[in-house]
């Protein structure tokens, strides 16, 4: 067993440079609360934009310009008491993924040209559905904005997520960057019962799996004596007797972990909240939560049980298998494109997790690399299916879809392209990052899970390529959607998402070797 | 093999001549085969372009070859007995591994004889065509085609190499499927066409198995590197050998069991069924045979099968040819039974190649000019073919007459005429071999006599039986004048071969000595004997249709009759044979492959469609639901990992 | 010798082109037809120039190699270069491009529901990618090239092919994407091996032929990689999507579909199976054997029960492809070298008759053998070319499909007799099912059905004529392919090591008489 991280030095002082980043964005946020608290309506906005930008380019220009030069390998990056947070190369990669993705996001959050109404968002989600004063607000032309500073605060909880280097600060960081998404989730402007019931459901669950994780925290406390990862590497075969603690303490963290990351079983709530939250959030949802769900999984496995690995791998290999099953098969009969996309994300999860159970430095770094693809193919298919509207909104059903491919080729290509790219087919992002999983999990010893791997793909091509002929084979229904012609936002958005996908898939060196030089932890 | 005592097993040597460089005119050789295929590439290719002039430079590249292969001839009398073969190598066909075939010639005896025939008979069979086909609108096409056969005739015959000699034996293939359906707007014609390709292509198996076996055994398929090696080879790839070839001979040849086409290739028109039919392509069987002597001379086993086939089929024709009333159809009958005399005396070995390929050559001469005849009659009584509708025709066809007549006291071997000098020499040496197959072969002459003189007097002789339409006259000069240089041949080409013992003299070098039988009676008395058979047939062919008056309408005939006129029930055999099974069996596979190996793809799809629906049960949208499905996942989580660490 | 960039220009051009072709409006149909056209004719011009220079004599096992880091995390490199084999099959790609394209001139018509452009720019995606399958030394090129060259014909089949177009398209891309994925898991497996077994992984062909695999493995690889081509070839049972898409697909389409796209299954087992895994080659090689010489008697009877002719025609390539088969795992240089010809020759043959068959559904709007009969009697060209076409399947001699044909079961005979004989049925059968066809399509008097068909027309006759003058061509002198391929085969058949075969007799004077 290789080691999969490396001892760093202890710093005396508290290396506040390290977290600037982090820093830049919660003031973001909490500046965002004052101006919903203290600006007129009308010039929220504009504000917030100005805001919420500003903060994610700042974070982002600091932690690459000055954050990474100083985060060579080996050179002294613990910072806070302890070591709270732990800014070493892989945390500082996911950090950078974390606030490049949410940009793009954010792209889609500020599109207003698509909707009638404006925004995606409901103008005051406090307002009962269908209730005159939601009315009223709606003609009014209301926008809300309170997104902006919950968005914010949820980034900046992603942020600290994987670099969280203790049991403690990964609990308020999970905490951190929930609770907004929660309310997130219930702020759609249209179809606004299903999008509460989602919220609902995402905070009772959240709720449910934070529990297992704040237990599984204390029963590792009390085995290891330690919050701090490395006290509990080091605290590992000391104790036998204890060991039931430490068994159960792993398996209920992972089970609060995998249920971040929509792995299967701890997936159910992910095609419900998926298809009612407001299509921007689910994208960001979808894919930046996962990004650092997986940054935190990986630093707990690596870091904290990296010298058993022998006995946590069983979990990672059932996920594996089960999402990728499970995710792959119940793709194949669902009819909303929403659902469509939340199952191929259990899939895809199942795919990523067999990364992870490489347990090897290859591991790490296809992990990173296969976030990286799947994050921006997630937020451009999502933002795809913003713009495929009728009167009611987006038009999710599968079979408003027929044809879409003769009314608009590009806007399909696009769709197309994003789902060739989930399906693995060569030249795209896609298969450049199962390639490198599945060669980890290979030279991992983890065959059987490749195996699994490329059959499932095989399942999972068939939706896939179902809505490919549905938009290219069928005739368009006269009544179909309208493709609306989304503003500056959203193209930018489309645009970066597809540019990265195909540059993976032809050119993918380059950030190849960025997720390997990232692929060590320190400890 | 020295368990089969039936043939006369003593030890037979092959000669082996060593072929020398072609030079001189032997140099041209390449030119006998490409110039009726530039022939038939100018007249197919060049559409309606050629009309006008295609068909007499169709008739021009085969009198070129001819003349080509007469000054040959004549440059190989120049030379000495043992030093008559020439080899002629173009380029390198296909080579890979030690595999290496040539686009090869070999000028020898034998081949020069089938050069002769073929360009010589092909020729006069242009010309007659010309005034045949001269109200065709496909007449064009139907000259390509002709030039296609004579090329692919004379690469079979040249071939120094089997895989050549293949290439020649489909190519005939091809050319007499297009001319038998050369009339395809019938139906029927279309079939005999695909009938006689596929019943070929049956024996061009053998062919190809045997190119394989060659292959195999010699690492060579070239005849030097063949024949020289064969007594090396063991006994049973001997056998095997004799009999594959065998089975290519039976297809090409119309002998048993791959007889059923010939009579449906009637279909074509008459020129094709003279030249190809008849005079040259059915014989290449034979050809075969002889030319492999080196490998049959090796197994008795193999001779004793061609011999009996030859009987067989001998006898079978020589039936078929009594029931029909068609005339082309009585004539292709009596074609099986000669070829099958040729493949008789070929299967008796040395003793026979010599007299197998005389005869071949005579009866090229004279079954062409009665086919030829046959042609011209149709011609006089618009295309009919029933001699019940015949009759007393010698008066209004004098030349077409006497010609045929030639052609007929040719065939049931009447000395002088040229069919005495082979067949009786056949008969003569399969008594020699083998009493039994002697005198079926004997019986098989008599039965020759009875068809044959029954065609004539149903044509000829008796009351004019026309139908009311039928204004018959004598064809045109450039009908008549081939019947007449075939007549002559048919009438003195024997007596001139067989005097001195020429003929086989020329072939010795090939085939070897023919083994001389002694007898215990003089050999005048054998040949008076079948004489005496064939007179027996002719008498009473003479009491049943010039004694009593020819019915319009055939009656009923006794059992074996009828059978013959369905040619021994042949097809009915082949339909229940092979061709309902095959029909069921095609439609079951198809069946099959649809419900079958398709279905087990569509149905494990369909399976993951299904547990996908019932999977998607569980998504009920219940928080309830899904908190128990996550805590269940948990304890699974804890159970593996305790499993994990129980274990 | 090459220091212009022949296989990479050779490659790109198409793609180039298809980028261009594709996003022409839709109005200018006629356009993009063209200059689909000449780019095809282009690439064809480049072929041929690279063939001349084609040295057969070298020893070097390729030519015209290009390499390139591309990958070099996974020690993936952008590596071309030619045998004999793929310079063959890239001459075949090259010419049947613009031979499907003219076969589809007429069929893919600016009629508002098809987007010629689009049809333009994936043919030419499909050369360009098949191009790159057959020269890629590097196993990942390779297998990228064998996967990406699924999407356009997916698109071909299913946006401009006939009534069933969705579900054959979807079939063809499944079935295909399956054998393709458990290809993967094989490569990457390979891979992994080589990065344990050399310092560092690579995915050069050469150099993976150096790896000593421990039994098992090499087995378990053997047959990933074999399933991949073996569906794609197609071969029974896994042949059922190519009927469904050959009656779905146009004329072009399928001229590319069998003609070219299906040798990339059997070019691989020649190029991949047998060096990468030679023991595991000859410890399968009874059980393919025996699939394959059931596949050329089964599709053949097959074939024979068909009333659609363009599902004929796909079964009939299913059992010739068998003969393949068969001729590869004979490890004999001449069953090899003939297999090789007879992947050259079917594509022409097969292209030929889909070709013709296309013509006459353009007249009829019907692939139904009953729905003809009598074409002869009112297009008797279009007839002959049919008859021509179907000559070139049943392998007359004359026709380079014969050559192939009788090579390759004679090379195959020396090791495997039983099979070889058995095979020999095929032709028979080919014999029935071609003339059938040609009987109930063509002969006869002229029916209701095909009266006022036209003959053939100029365009028609450029798509089918260059088919039919290399098949004869090729017929009668066969040797320039010999010449090319013989050394590669050499090669493969050495890697192979399988016992050597010689004559029961050896002859002193083997070919005879000079």
């Amino acid at each position: 067993m290789t080691h999969l991280a490396v001892e760093g030095f202890a710093t005396p002082e508290f290396d506040y440079r390290l977290i600037i980043p982090t820093l830049i964005v919660f003031g973001g946020a909490v500046f965002g609360v004052l101006v919903e608290a203290f600006l007129p309506r009308t010039s929220r906005r504009p504000v917030q934009l100005v805001l919420a930008f500003g903060a994610l380019i700042g974070a982002s220009a600091y932690l690459l310009l000055v954050t990474i030069p100083h985060v060579a390998p080996g050179s002294v990056v613990r910072a806070g008491a302890q070591g709270t947070i732990m800014m070493d190369r892989p945390a500082v990669f996911l950090q950078a993924l974390v606030l490049l993705l949410s940009l793009v996001a954010f792209l889609v959050f500020a599109e207003r040209r698509i909707d009638a109404g404006g925004d995606s968002f409901t103008p005051s989600a406090a307002t009962i559905p269908g209730s005159v004063a939601e009315r009223e607000l709606t003609r009014a032309g209301v926008t809300q904005t309170e997104i902006w500073p919950l968005a914010l605060f949820s980034v900046a909880g992603m942020m600290l997520f994987p670099a969280a280097n203790d049991l403690l600060m990964l609990f308020v960081a999970l905490e951190v960057l929930s609770l907004p998404l929660y309310l997130m989730v219930g702020l759609s402007r249209r179809r606004r019962l299903l999008s509460q019931e989602a919220a609902l459901k995402y905070f009772l669950l959240g709720a449910f799996s934070s529990a297992f994780l704040l237990f599984g925290s204390a029963l590792l406390f009390g085995y290891s004596g330690s919050i701090s990862f490395a006290g509990i590497n080091e605290a590992i075969g000391t104790n036998l007797a204890l060991d039931p603690l430490l068994l159960i303490g792993t398996a209920l963290v992972s089970v609060g972990l995998l249920f971040k990351i929509g792995a299967v079983p701890f997936h159910s709530w992910v095609p419900d909240v998926y298809q009612g939250s407001p299509t921007p959030v689910t994208a960001f949802m979808a894919a930046v939560t996962k990004v650092a769900a997986f940054g935190a999984l990986l630093r707990v496995f690596y870091v904290a049980l990296g010298d058993y690995s022998w006995d946590w791998r069983p979990i990672i290999w059932g996920a594996a298998i089960l999402s990728m099953v499970v995710g792959s098969v119940l793709a194949i009969t669902q009819t909303d494109v929403k659902r469509i996309l939340a199952y191929s994300s259990i899939a895809q999860a199942g795919f990523i997790l067999t990364g992870v159970a490489a347990a090897n430095t290859a591991g790490i770094s296809s992990t990173l690399f296969y976030l990286v693809a799947y994050g921006f193919g997630t937020i451009g298919a999502f933002a795809v299916v913003t713009l495929v509207r009728d009167a009611s909104g987006e038009a999710t059903h599968l079979s408003r879809w027929a044809g879409l491919g003769k009314r608009s080729p590009l806007l399909a290509g696009t769709f197309a392209l994003f789902l060739l790219a989930f399906a693995g087919i060569p030249l795209t992002s896609g298969f450049t990052s199962k390639f490198a999983v599945f060669e980890a999990a290979a030279s991992g010893g983890a065959t059987a899970l490749v195996i699994v791997g490329v059959l499932m793909s095989a399942v999972a091509a068939f939706f896939y390529v179902r809505v490919i002929v549905l938009m290219f084979f069928s005739e368009p229904a006269p009544d179909g959607p309208t493709i609306a012609v989304p503003s500056f936002f959203t193209t930018v958005a489309i645009a970066i998402s597809v540019g990265v996908t195909v540059a993976l898939g032809v050119v993918p060196s380059w950030v190849l070797e960025l997720a390997g030089d990232s692929a060590v932890f320190l400890r | 093999m020295n368990a089969i005592a039936l043939l006369s097993d003593e030890a037979v040597e092959t000669p082996l001549q060593v072929a020398g460089e072609a030079s001189g005119v032997f140099s041209l050789t390449w030119l006998l085969v490409a110039l009726p295929l530039m022939g038939a590439a100018v007249l197919l290719l060049g559409g309606r372009r050629t009309d006008k002039w295609g068909p007499y430079l169709g008739v021009l590249t085969v009198w070129i070859a001819f003349a080509i292969g007469a000054l040959q001839f004549i440059a190989m009398l120049g030379e000495p007995s043992g030093e008559r073969a020439k080899a002629q190598d173009l380029y390198t066909w296909a080579s890979a591994g030690i595999f290496d075939v040539n686009v090869g010639f070999l000028v020898d005896q034998l081949s020069m004889i089938f050069v002769l025939l073929i360009t010589f008979v092909g020729g006069l069979i242009h010309v007659y065509s010309l005034g045949y086909m001269s109200e065709d609108a496909g007449r064009r096409r139907f000259f390509g085609y002709l030039n296609l056969f004579v090329a692919s005739m004379l690469l079979l015959v040249l071939a120094n190499d089997y895989v050549m000699v293949y290439i020649g034996w489909e190519g005939v293939g091809l050319a007499s499927y297009l001319l038998i359906g050369f009339w395809n707007q019938r139906p029927d014609y279309a079939t005999a066409g695909n009938k006689a390709f596929v019943m070929n292509r049956v024996g061009d198996m053998g062919l190809g198995v045997a190119i394989m076996v060659l292959f195999a055994t010699f690492g060579t398929t070239a005849f030097a590197g063949v024949f020289e090696n064969a007594p090396e080879a063991s006994s049973g790839t001997i056998l095997a050998l004799g009999l594959l070839l065998l089975l290519a001979a039976c297809g090409k040849s119309a002998q048993l069991p791959l007889q059923a086409w010939l009579l449906d290739a009637m279909a074509g028109p008459t020129p094709v069924s003279a030249l190809i039919h008849a005079a040259t392509m059915v014989t290449a069987g034979v050809y075969l045979i002889v030319r492999s002597a080196p490998i049959f001379n090796l197994s008795e086993g193999a001779r004793l099968a061609v011999a009996i086939v030859g009987v067989a089929t001998l006898l079978l024709g020589a039936a078929i040819g009594c029931a029909k009333d068609d005339i082309k159809k009585a004539l292709a009958g009596s074609t099986m039974s000669q070829i099958g005399y040729m493949v008789l005396a070929a299967g008796l070995g040395p003793a026979g190649y010599a007299f197998a390929i005389m005869h071949l050559l005579l009866h090229g001469f004279f079954k062409a000019n009665l086919f030829l005849g046959a042609g011209s009659v149709m011609h006089a009584m618009n295309d009919e073919l029933d001699m019940r509708r015949f009759g007393g025709l010698r008066k209004v066809m004098p030349i077409t007459f006497i010609t045929f007549m030639a052609g007929y006291l040719a065939i049931i071997g009447i000395p002088p005429f040229d069919g005495f000098f082979s067949k009786d020499k056949i008969i003569e040496a399969a008594l020699g071999e083998n009493v039994w197959l002697g005198v079926l072969a004997a019986i098989g002459a008599g039965i020759t006599g009875y068809y044959m003189t029954r065609v004539v007097l149903m044509t000829f002789f008796g009351e004019r039986r026309w139908a009311d339409d039928a204004h018959p006259h004598e064809s045109p000069k450039v009908m008549t004048g081939p019947l007449v240089v075939l007549g002559l041949l048919s009438a003195f080409a024997g007596l001139v071969l067989a005097a001195g013992n020429r003929f086989v003299v020329w072939l010795e070098p090939v085939v070897g000595e023919p083994i001389e039988h002694d007898f215990s009676v003089p050999v005048w008395v054998i040949s008076a004997l079948v004489l005496a058979l064939v007179g027996v047939g002719v008498a009473l062919a003479y009491l049943q249709y010039a004694s009593k008056p020819v019915p319009v309408t055939a009656p009923a005939g006794s059992l074996l009759t009828v059978a013959a006129r369905r040619n021994f029930y042949d097809d009915a055999i082949n339909e229940g044979v092979a061709m309902r099974p095959g029909q069921y069996l095609t439609r079951f596979l198809v069946w099959f492959d649809i419900k079958g190996v398709d279905g087990a793809v569509n149905g494990s799809a369909a399976l993951i469609g299904g547990s996908s629906g019932r999977l998607r049960r569980w998504q009920s949208g219940f928080v309830r639901t899904y908190a128990l499905s996550m805590f269940a996942g948990a304890v699974l989580v804890v159970g593996a990992l305790v499993l994990v660490r129980v274990s | 010798m090459n220091e212009f960039p022949w296989l990479t220009t050779i490659g790109a051009l198409p793609l180039a082109g298809a980028v261009v072709v594709a996003f022409l409006p839709a109005s200018r149909a006629t356009l993009a037809k063209q200059m689909a056209l000449v780019i095809s004719f282009v690439v064809l011009g480049l072929t041929v120039a690279m063939a001349l220079q084609f040295d057969a004599d070298s020893v070097a096992p390729f030519q015209f190699v290009e390499s390139v880091d591309w990958i070099p995390q996974f020690g993936i490199s952008y590596a071309v270069g030619v045998d004999g084999i793929a310079l063959v099959l890239i001459a075949l790609v090259a010419v049947l491009t613009p031979v499907a394209l003219l076969a589809d001139w007429h069929v893919i018509v600016d009629d508002g529901k098809h987007r010629v452009s689009t049809y333009c720019g994936l043919v030419l995606a499909l050369e360009g990618v098949v191009v790159f399958a057959f020269a890629a030394t590097d196993l990942f090129l390779f297998y990228v090239a064998f996967e990406v060259m699924l999407i356009p014909v997916y698109f071909l089949i299913g946006m401009f092919g006939g009534a069933q177009r969705s579900y054959a398209a979807v079939k063809f891309l499944l079935y295909s994407l399956l054998g393709g994925l458990i290809l993967l898991a094989g490569v990457i497996s390979l891979y992994v091996i080589s990065s344990r077994e050399l310092a560092e992984g690579t995915f050069d062909v050469l150099a993976l032929g150096e790896l000593s695999l421990d039994p098992t493995t090499e087995r378990w690889l053997f047959v990933a990689f074999f399933f991949a081509f073996a569906v794609k070839a197609p071969m029974v049972p896994v042949h059922t999507w190519l009927p469904d898409a050959a009656a779905a697909g146009t004329p072009g389409t399928n001229t590319l579909l069998v003609g070219v796209l299906d040798k990339v299954g059997t070019f691989a087992m020649l190029r991949l199976c047998l060096p990468l895994f030679p023991d595991a080659s000859q410890w399968a090689a009874p059980v393919v054997v025996t699939l394959a010489v059931f596949g050329i008697v089964y599709a053949g009877l097959l074939a024979i029960g068909q009333s659609d002719m363009n599902r004929l025609v796909a079964y009939t390539s299913v059992s010739h492809f068998g003969a393949i088969i068969l001729g590869i795992f004979a490890f004999t240089e001449l069953a090899g070298s003939g297999a090789t010809v007879y992947m050259f020759a079917h594509g022409l043959s097969a292209a030929a008759l889909f070709v013709t068959v296309g013509f006459l559904i353009r007249r009829r709007g019907s692939a139904m053998i009953s729905s003809y009969g009598g074409v002869a009697r009112v297009a008797p060209v279009l007839a002959g070319v049919f008859l021509m076409a179907g000559f070139a399947t049943l392998s007359l001699p004359g026709l380079v499909s014969f050559v192939g044909e009788l090579t390759t079961l004679v090379g195959s005979y020396e090791r495997w007799p039983v099979a070889a004989v058995i095979a020999v049925i095929g032709i028979v059968l080919s014999a029935l099912y071609v003339l059938l066809m040609y009987k109930r399509v063509a002969q006869g008097p002229a029916t209701e059905n095909v009266k006022g068909f036209k003959d053939l027309v100029p365009i028609e006759a450029a798509a089918i004529s260059p088919l039919i003058a290399l098949a004869i061509f090729f017929g009668f002198y066969p040797q320039p392919l010999f010449d090319v391929i013989n050394p590669a085969i050499e090669r493969t058949i050495d890697q192979v090591g399988a016992p050597a075969i010689t004559p029961d007799v050896v002859s002193e004077a083997i070919g005879g008489v000079r």
